[in-house]
């Protein structure tokens, strides 16, 4: 069981990767683009909890990181989703493992990409990365988290839902009383 | 819902192991736990960060991009060539419209002021300074190849991939352009990938010369969506003026610019605040976000650009 969740959502984190980067950018909003795999990552930690959350994250950013045409210093993408992720993940705890609510999906995609843009940029300008632009910072935000939640409507309820058959049953006993 | 996010671990421990336990916070070991695949994560993130950061050649993030663009290209490939139906969507935006319906008239005009180009100034100045035996566009050895990714505003790094790579002649720092004039070069190869850096990164930096003055500049990218490009030329008291044309002046050996490639034109000139000279902003020919077919110049001319006589010029 637990091969199975994990080669699932390896199988999620591949697909969002390759779809963020060649589809997704094609329906871009002036050039930002739903982060898909931030949301693939956030869709596992609210299923699974922080730990799920923070691993997926580094792995869902560190492929964001070294698939072309990525073109920065390795592990940016990759702390910046693992933070996003544990967080994420928390949330759900805070929960006690109920199913969050729309709106707490939202808040917590939008909390997300706030945090994972964040860490990305502030990280490229620890290493004086000339590409990072502050005065545009607020306005991709904006854009990403805008898309990001519309992108999460979709994504969210269908990866939870998947992960939620391939539960363990006591945790699922535990869930629904 | 927030409110413990920010608090450290001792408090929602310490509350779970109260007489009023929190649900959420799980038992003393399994905070532990989290808490230890938090930080082993992290240290995971900066080790990579560190061991990448010098970006010298022999980087051990390498060989994973090697294995990740093994994996990922054909991937990205079939995305794209699967893409239509997104293509269909986009193009009900009535946004999108508009910009098609813009692109339309700049193609045309592009085509115009290409043509423009290589018959009237380029070729004139040319022909009178040089002899007249300078062919404008010299016939270089293209491989073509598609864009299979595009890099978002999120990383605001202005890369795209193309399905191209080393099995294809395709090596760091070529030239890549497309039917309209430069999009950028080559940073990156893998065997069936390689990455493009376009003009219009902050990275990025082109000698280019006005087609008017034959001035010589540099052409710089200002990391904005729509590739808007930064020029400015070497000698001060030299001014370029609004609608002139840009086109590359070449590296030695050809690499990483071929000489004679159309960048783009000047649509206003400011002064330098403090010091002598001026700095246009260029637009592009080239959309950044609409490139789909390029170039990758492989190979030189026969000889270097001065062949025959017989090209477009007149």
């Amino acid at each position: 069981m637990i091969a199975l969740r994990i080669g699932l959502a390896a199988l999620f984190l591949m697909i969002a990767v390759t779809v963020q980067t060649s589809v997704l950018t094609n329906i871009a909003v002036a050039g930002v683009t739903c982060d898909l795999t931030l949301i693939v990552v956030i869709a596992l930690a609210l299923s699974r909890g922080p730990e799920w959350g923070a691993i997926a994250g580094f792995a869902g950013g560190l492929l964001l990181d070294v698939v072309p045409p990525a073109d920065h210093t390795a592990g940016r993408w990759a702390l910046s989703l693992a933070i996003a992720g544990y967080i994420a993940g928390l949330i759900r705890r805070e929960t006690s493992g109920s199913p969050v609510g729309p709106l707490g999906v939202a808040l917590t995609v939008v909390l997300g990409t706030a945090v994972s843009f964040f860490i990305y940029s502030a990280t490229g300008s620890l290493l004086h990365d000339p590409s990072v632009d502050w005065g545009e910072f607020g306005v991709r935000l904006g854009i990403a988290a805008g898309y990001d939640v519309v992108g999460a409507i979709v994504v969210i309820p269908l990866v939870m839902w998947i992960m939620g058959r391939v539960q363990p049953a006591r945790e699922r006993r535990r869930v629904a009383p | 819902m927030l409110k413990d996010l920010g608090t450290p671990t001792t408090r929602s421990a310490f509350r779970s192991a109260g007489e009023t336990p929190l649900r959420s916070a799980g038992t003393p070991r399994d905070v532990r736990r989290r808490r230890t695949v938090l930080v082993l994560v992290i240290l995971a993130c900066f080790t990579l960060i560190v061991l990448d950061a010098r970006r010298s050649a022999g980087s051990p993030v390498e060989p994973l991009r090697e294995a990740a663009a093994g994996v990922f290209g054909p991937l990205e490939s079939t995305a794209t060539s699967a893409r239509q139906p997104v293509d269909n969507l986009r193009d009900r935006f009535a946004e999108m419209d508009r910009l098609k319906a813009e692109n339309e008239k700049l193609k045309k005009d592009n085509e115009d002021l290409t043509r423009e180009l290589t018959t009237s100034d380029y070729a004139r100045n040319r022909a009178q300074e040089l002899d007249k035996l300078l062919k404008v566009a010299p016939a270089f050895t293209m491989t073509p190849a598609r864009v299979i990714g595009i890099g978002s505003a999120q990383t605001f790094s202005h890369t795209v991939t193309i399905d191209a790579g080393t099995a294809d002649g395709v090596h760091t720092d070529m030239t890549v352009l497309n039917g309209t004039g430069l999009v950028g070069r080559v940073v990156r190869t893998t065997q069936g990938t390689a990455t493009v850096l376009l003009i219009g990164d902050r990275n990025s930096t082109v000698g280019g010369r006005l087609n008017a003055s034959m001035a010589l500049g540099f052409v710089s990218g200002r990391g904005e969506v729509g590739g808007t490009l930064d020029y400015k030329l070497i000698d001060p008291k030299a001014r370029p003026k609004v609608g002139d044309r840009i086109v590359t002046w070449g590296s030695s050996g050809n690499a990483p610019y071929v000489p004679g490639v159309p960048i783009g034109v000047v649509t206003s000139v400011t002064a330098n605040e403090g010091s002598l000279g001026s700095t246009a902003t260029v637009k592009p020919y080239v959309d950044p976000t609409r490139i789909d077919t390029v170039g990758v110049v492989t190979g030189p001319p026969a000889r270097p650009p001065r062949p025959q006589i017989t090209g477009k010029g007149n």
